[in-house]
């Protein structure tokens, strides 16, 4: 019998398949391991990540879901909210009890109600609206607080790169 | 590539630097000791050894893990990265003793110490992969022996080399290698728990469970000896600063591990015990999908003092890690537990009934309990075992104190003690009027065939059921508040019928006994009992109406109440009633006459 992190994730990842949440692709990238998964994220509407296809990596632990998964952007970023290195920065990844930035209530972390969909949801809210005051990316959230113009020629470069397309 | 190229480079080096030795000194023993005498000869022997340390572990893992994931990777990396800072620090404790060979045990510590981490890595990867071949069992228990006998032939060797020559960088050895064997200790009964798990068809629930004390035990044993050897270093050299490390980290560990053991071993007690088994209407109810594995609950589902329910399998895991509701995060430990008496219910949702002993506020009272006006009317005939619905739980519970909680909690349930024991006097008073109400109708059934006689019973019957009219003059003396109020209104004309009205009307607040406004009920919904004559007025009552207007002239400014007071207070001191009390005597008499006529006239109907 393969364990129930093993048997939510398929789950999960069937209910994606099925009904997939607009601008959000995400699967094990092997189905030998489902606990590794890649998800291409679309920039939201009306943002200045608006067109961008944003490829990352999950990487659940082997009691998900009563731990988090980890996320981390595979091209690319420049956000507040996202390490340099693509790790995704956000309250429901971390699980209670470890506050990296130490702000968060533990009302925002990780429970077993959040799943592969929410956090992917989560991230495209979060690209739309960054978070300046946690701060991964501390250039990155500077930038956004006072010089929002080059913040968004980044953005619109990062975005032309994920679609391959040679920069303005 | 890089690392073929540096192999190649390495082995180009040795050969060239071999070769010029024996090409200066053309025989095998003179060019060994020109080697061992070139510094940069040896240095590059020392590289091709490092070199050929590392083709051999690569080998190794070839045939115990074949390719490395690229997590195992980063990990190997990351750990080795501590190792070998913490290595360097140990160098600086022994640095007599610093010589190829402490650095070759060194090494071949570390070498170890890599195969031990990732065979931990790749038995945690077992409770992932959907397919475990028997290769990956023959690989794994073949690495955990090999090791295991390692581990020991070092702590033997450790342990005979510090009980012949005295303490010496032996110690450091037998104690990393005691850490080893301690960590392949755990591997293995990992191992064999994952096996377990895998073989059996059903989930097994317990496991996680068996985990938990694994790890206590193993963390505690580590804690044990990381303060062993601690303690041994600073008696007999100095602070081992490169052990501290591991060693917090591992009492950090020990403290959770024991905080979960604690926490989800009282959470899980509550939830066995307190909290109720979901019912099939329940899950019937609410999508009967369990949030934490996404899996249909039938049976074995649990509700939460916050009503939200999950397997009871999945919440003892989640209890394991927190103890909080996954849904709201209302904490389970904090939350009002209920009494043990109380146990099927809900936690604060149902107060105890209240007990049937103690005395209730008494009845005439309650209209001065202020939350008798917010609470809704009573349904006419409700069941008594069914309690009022739960009030709503305020939102942000988890944000209160456990003393406010109690404060919240203790208040709710004396004011629904309170709202109960006064419902069930309103419903005891209901059960009597409606007694009541049937004696009478069967008397008025009676009353058309044996009039005179009925017309006297009546009478009698009317004192019984509703003593303030009929003896609204002496009461009047007693309680002039009432007056007021009464003398407002016309005589009531069929005062019996009132409590029938009671209970027929189940909105009316129950306080309203007096009997102006029941008569005024009387009237509005019996419009054809108020054609009845009209009862006499009492001696009193025609006194006041008479007098009123006097009485106000003489006290200007007079409130009801006070009205009220004084014109019982004249009522009393007036010597000579006789005037009034013929008057209603005469009244009377008409009374019994138009009734009579009335009866007669019904009756002809």
């Amino acid at each position: 019998m393969a364990g129930s992190a093993l048997r939510r994730l398929m789950a999960e990842y069937k209910q994606l398949t099925l009904n997939p949440p607009e601008g959000i692709i995400a699967g094990p990238i092997n189905e030998e391991n489902f606990f590794e998964w890649e998800a291409l994220i679309t920039g939201p509407e009306g943002t200045c990540f608006e067109g961008g296809i944003f490829p990352a990596k999950l990487v659940f632990p082997p009691d998900y879901p009563l731990s988090p998964p980890k996320m981390q952007f595979i091209c690319e970023m420049f956000h507040p909210n996202i390490y340099s290195d693509g790790r995704v920065c956000i309250s429901i990844l971390h699980a209670p009890g470890d506050d990296p930035m130490g702000y968060e209530s533990s009302a925002e972390r990780w429970s077993p109600v959040q799943s592969v969909e929410k956090i992917l949801l989560s991230v495209v809210s979060m690209l739309a609206e960054p978070n300046d005051e946690s701060g991964a990316n501390v250039d990155a959230a500077k930038m956004w607080r006072e010089d929002r113009d080059q913040f968004n020629k980044i953005a619109e470069r990062l975005v032309r790169k994920t679609l391959d397309l040679p920069p303005p | 590539m890089k690392a073929l190229l540096a192999t190649v480079i390495s082995l180009a080096l040795t050969t060239v630097v071999i070769g010029n030795a024996y090409y200066q000194k053309k025989q095998f023993y003179p060019s060994i000791v020109y080697l061992t005498n070139s510094n940069p000869s040896m240095a590059v022997m020392y590289l091709q050894a490092f070199i050929l340390v590392l083709l051999v572990g690569k080998l190794l893992r070839k045939i115990f893990f074949g390719q490395l994931r690229p997590a195992e990777f980063e990990h190997l990396i990351e750990r080795s990265w501590y190792a070998i800072t913490e290595t360097c620090l140990a160098f600086t404790v022994f640095r007599d003793d610093f010589n190829p060979k402490f650095i070759a045990l060194f090494t071949l510590l570390l070498f170890l110490k890599a195969f031990h981490w990732l065979a931990e890595d790749r038995v945690d990867y077992m409770e992932r992969s959907p397919v475990i071949g028997w290769l990956f069992h023959v690989r794994i228990l073949t690495l955990l022996m090999l090791l295991a006998h390692a581990d020991f032939y070092f702590i033997h060797h450790a342990y005979q080399f510090t009980a012949s020559k005295g303490p010496s960088v032996q110690l450091v050895f037998g104690f990393e290698y005691s850490i080893l064997i301690i960590m392949i200790v755990n591997i293995l009964i990992k191992y064999v728990l994952h096996t377990i798990d895998s073989r059996w068809e059903a989930p097994w629930e317990s496991k996680a469970a068996v985990l938990l004390y694994t790890e206590l035990a193993i963390n505690f044993l580590k804690v044990l000896l990381y303060i062993g050897f601690v303690a041994v270093m600073v008696r007999i050299y100095t602070l081992p600063l490169f052990a501290f490390r591991p060693m917090y980290e591992t009492m950090r560990s020990f403290k959770k591990a024991y905080n979960d053991v604690v926490l989800s071993r009282r959470a899980i007690r509550n939830m066995n015990t307190l909290y109720p088994d979901a019912t099939p209407a329940e899950l019937a109810a609410a999508d009967n999908e369990c949030i934490i594995c996404r899996e249909e609950m039938h049976t074995g589902a649990k509700k939460l003092p916050c009503n939200h329910i999950f397997h009871a399998a999945c919440l003892r895991l989640w209890f394991q890690r927190q103890q909080t509701c996954p849904t709201c995060r209302l904490n389970v430990l904090r939350a009002p537990a209920p009494e043990p008496a109380a146990a099927p219910a809900p936690p604060a949702a149902q107060p105890p009934p209240p007990a049937p002993g103690p005395v209730p506020p008494p009845f005439p009272n309650m209209p001065n309990l202020p939350n008798m006006h917010n609470m809704p009317p009573p349904p006419p005939m409700m069941a008594w075992g069914m309690p009022p619905p739960p009030p709503p739980r305020p939102a942000s519970l988890a944000n209160l104190t456990t003393a406010e909680l109690q404060r919240m909690e203790g208040n709710e349930r004396r004011n629904i003690e309170a709202r109960l024991q006064l419902l069930r006097e309103i419903q005891a008073m209901l059960d009597a009027s409606v007694l009541l109400m049937q004696q009478y109708s069967t008397v008025v059934a009676n009353l058309p065939q044996n009039n005179a006689t009925v017309s006297t019973q009546t009478d009698i019957k009317i004192e019984v059921v509703n003593p303030p009219t009929s003896a609204s003059a002496s009461q009047a003396k007693s309680e002039p508040d009432v007056v007021p109020t009464t003398s407002s209104y016309k005589p009531p004309a069929v005062p019996s019928t009132s409590k029938a009205d009671l209970t027929d009307d189940a909105s009316m607040q129950p306080d309203t006994t007096t009997d102006s406004t029941n008569s005024s009920f009387a009237i509005r919904k019996r419009g054809k009992i108020s054609e009845m004559p009209m009862r006499p007025q009492s001696a009193y009552m025609m006194w006041l109406n008479s007098a009123r207007e006097q009485i106000k002239l003489d006290n200007p400014g007079m409130k009801i109440n006070d009205f009220a007071k004084k014109a019982g207070e004249i009522w009393k001191s007036m010597k000579d009633k006789t005037k009034w009390e013929e008057k209603a005597a005469k009244a009377k008499e008409q009374y019994a006459k138009d009734l009579e006529s009335h009866n007669a006239r019904e009756s002809g109907e």
